[in-house]
């Protein structure tokens, strides 16, 4: 299996670097439908996502996106993921990633 | 949803059977929700270490790549990732922590020797192979936490699940049944009291 990488230009680029092969640069109109045709993808393992470009999609989205364990979706990006503490937060009801 | 209970034996006996099961529910999905929560702390380490690291791997490799860009052009980077060999691939497997299904993503080394790569080491500079090298550094990390965040995400949503069952049971639904239980009874006892009184009535008269 192999990975797939959405996001913009220079984000896709450095992967693209290491051999990946399915690197799919977007803009902002097209983000939703190439991202559900990766999620449809039965040769994806691993969708990396830009932070960025996953602030970009709607709530619902969103939530249907993280929600695939098949491929298994990761944002990687230079803003930090706040989705994760937030569901921590949620869930156990203290915010463990405090240090 | 409030059922309306008659107030006749037959329902006091239903209704004690339900109690029972009830207990025994919310008895069990406690002990499924302190160990999901005893899950979870297990890889919540794992999961906050990788984080803070592959933000700083992905720093590093946007930097790298910026200046191979600067001094190769983007043109020349480009055409190196255009000839960019070898898919990392890895394997994508299932498995079962408590009923809820976790991916298992075992990876082959994403990492190359230089002459691996496919693009030529005399055409281009040394800063492709820094920005190739951070961006393979950064690529092992991502498939490492895929694993451990989605099984993160997995288990959180099972444990909001659980608790909202736990709660509902405890403080809706089983002091609901025990309230209407208690008013059958009250309910049988009246009735018996009545009886018992309008038999010695008729004794009297």
């Amino acid at each position: 299996m192999e990975i797939a990488v959405v996001g913009d230009e220079d984000f896709v680029l450095g992967y693209k670097l290491v051999g990946i092969r399915k690197t799919y640069p977007v803009e902002d109109e097209e983000l939703e439908s190439v991202i559900n045709d990766v999620l449809q993808d039965t040769g994806v393992g691993i969708l990396v996502l830009s932070t960025r470009s996953l602030g970009k999609v709607s709530a619902g989205a969103k939530r249907r996106i993280m929600a695939s364990s098949h491929p298994v979706v990761i944002s990687v990006g230079t803003e930090e993921e706040e989705d994760l503490r937030e569901k921590v937060k949620k869930a156990i009801g203290v915010d463990l990633y405090r240090s | 949803m409030v059922r309306e209970y008659k107030a006749t034996r037959s329902e006091l006996i239903e209704l004690k059977k339900q109690i029972k099961l009830s207990t025994t529910g919310h008895r069990l999905l406690k002990m499924k929700r302190d160990s999901l929560i005893a899950e979870f702390f297990n890889i919540l380490d794992k999961a906050k270490g990788i984080r803070s690291g592959i933000q700083d791997k992905y720093d590093r490799a946007m930097e790298r790549l910026s200046i191979a860009k600067a001094i190769e052009g983007t043109i020349g980077v480009k055409s190196a990732a255009f000839a960019a060999l070898e898919n990392p691939e890895m394997e994508l497997t299932t498995k079962n922590i408590m009923g809820i299904v976790v991916p298992e993503i075992d990876s082959r080394s994403v990492k190359k020797r230089i002459d691996e790569r496919g693009y030529g080491i005399i055409g281009t500079s040394s800063r492709i192979d820094e920005a190739a090298e951070a961006f393979e550094d950064l690529v092992e990390d991502i498939v490492i936490a895929a694993e451990i965040e989605t099984t993160m995400r997995r288990l959180l949503d099972e444990i909001e699940k659980t608790r909202r069952r736990v709660n509902a049971l405890e403080f809706r639904v089983i002091p609901n049944l025990e309230s209407q239980e208690a008013f059958i009874r009250l309910r049988l006892e009246e009735l018996e009291r009545e009886n018992i009184f309008r038999l010695k009535r008729f004794k009297e008269a």
